[in-house]
């Protein structure tokens, strides 16, 4: 065992993860607003927006997040789009998180009583008013203890990217390897990064899921 | 842009990929199965009334769930053989699978056991149930019909995953798509075509678990 490869290397694993908690933070706020529209979309009366929005969530969600990144990154520039690697992972990653997003607004407003939009409706609102004032409201309540977990499975996915050769922890990791050889050391100090980032944070959204049933 | 969409590359090495997929099943099936038993046993472990047993099913849970499956393959296939385990990669993209959708597993059957109200125990011991036929017959019915979606969750998620243990080398769906793509230089159609062969597991599997939740709910 040399664990003085991990002391000596740990700056740059701390870089790769500042890197990691980067592109998941990048990736859950454009993944959530990109949620809300799809959820929005998804729940329209009108079956030519319902379906296709369906679809979109079909895809992202029944399928490899690692396909995506691959179909993104390899497969579009035969279309004239070529992305840079770490575009291309981030876009994979906020269609991924995109999807499951919306599964979460949509399962969050669906779970509301019907009584409240009826409520809303008969005192003269409009939708944007029963929305802005009725539903949202209670249903971002709702989201944000699944949102947190989301977080957390996109604080773990990020190291996909590094099949794809963005510089993230695992990244940083292997690259460390190809330097030192000391592969169960440094894997095994990634892994305890991410649980350091991790455990805490499936804490707090297991506290938030007990307030919110509390409430 | 010279590129030309050509997907004859598809229809030419389709058996190819149909194999790709198949393995892929089998994997994926193999992984579900050990993964159950996992977590059952796990999830037993964790309800127990011995610390002993609480506490090392507890760790394993929350190290196992709170690290990404990638870093977990790469320990086991590149990590372990330092510490003289030397793994395939087959093997060691299997163990990686059951051991992290295992730790899903048992908190699944976990919170399916603890859902189980205390009377119904005291009830059926009163009734003169053994604490096997209490088991038996008023526990594992009860948790396991609880646990079932939350289960069913877990069995997709392995199957997407699946696809990670194509960057040790094992031979399934993704990495075929992956040789293919070298050989042939067609990435947008094999990386599509890889796609919506996923997409059609994963709605195979979520119908098949569909009906069998619904047959459960009436056997039990």
């Amino acid at each position: 065992m040399h664990w003085d490869i991990v002391t000596k290397n740990l700056w740059y694993l701390l870089w790769g993860t500042k890197s990691t908690l980067q592109i998941a933070g990048g990736v859950l706020i454009m993944g959530t607003i990109l949620g809300f529209f799809l959820g929005l979309l998804r729940l329209s009366n009108n079956p030519l927006i319902g379906y296709p929005t369906r679809g979109v969530m079909e895809v992202t969600r029944g399928t490899p997040l690692i396909m995506q990144m691959f179909f993104i990154f390899f497969g579009l520039p035969a279309l004239g789009l070529e992305l840079p690697k770490y575009p291309a992972a981030v876009l994979a990653m906020t269609l991924f998180a995109g999807g499951n997003a919306a599964e979460i607004v949509r399962g969050a407003i669906q779970s509301l009583p019907k009584g409240q939009t009826e409520a809303a409706k008969s005192l003269g609102m409009n939708y944007s008013q029963t929305m802005t004032f009725v539903i949202l409201p209670q249903a971002v309540r709702r989201m944000i203890p699944p949102m947190m977990g989301l977080f957390t499975t996109l604080i773990k996915d990020t190291s996909l990217a590094a099949i794809i050769g963005v510089f993230e922890l695992t990244r940083a990791t292997q690259e460390t390897i190809e330097r030192t050889f000391a592969s169960f050391e440094l894997y095994l100090t990634a892994a305890f990064i991410y649980f350091v980032i991790c455990y805490p944070l499936s804490l707090l959204t297991q506290q938030a899921e007990k307030s919110l049933h509390a409430a | 842009m010279g590129y030309k969409l050509n997907f004859s590359v598809i229809w030419k090495n389709l058996p190819l990929l149909l194999k790709g997929a198949w393995l892929t099943v089998e994997v994926s099936t193999g992984a579900i199965l050990v993964a159950i038993l996992v977590g059952i046993v796990m999830g037993v472990a964790k309800t127990s009334r011995h610390q002993f047993l609480r506490f090392p099913a507890a760790w394993y849970v929350e190290a196992f769930r709170n690290t990404p499956l990638l870093i977990q393959i790469f320990l086991i296939y590149f990590g372990l053989p330092q510490i003289g385990l030397k793994l395939s990669p087959f093997m060691s993209g299997f163990a990686a699978l059951v051991l992290y959708t295992g730790a899903y597993n048992t908190e699944v059957v976990r919170a399916g056991l603890e859902a189980i109200p205390k009377g119904q125990i005291e009830a059926a011991r009163s009734l003169g149930f053994t604490e096997i036929q209490t088991i038996r017959y008023v526990i594992v019915p009860q948790a396991f019909r609880i646990s079932l979606p939350a289960l069913s969750n877990n069995f997709i998620a392995l199957l997407k995953n699946s696809s990670l243990v194509s960057v040790i080398g094992m031979v399934e769906l993704t990495f075929i798509g992956n040789d293919l793509t070298a050989w042939t230089f067609r990435a947008f159609e094999v990386y599509g075509a890889v796609t919506v062969l996923y997409l059609a597991l994963v709605f195979s599997l979520s119908w098949i678990l569909a009906i069998i939740e619904r047959r459960i709910r009436l056997l039990i």
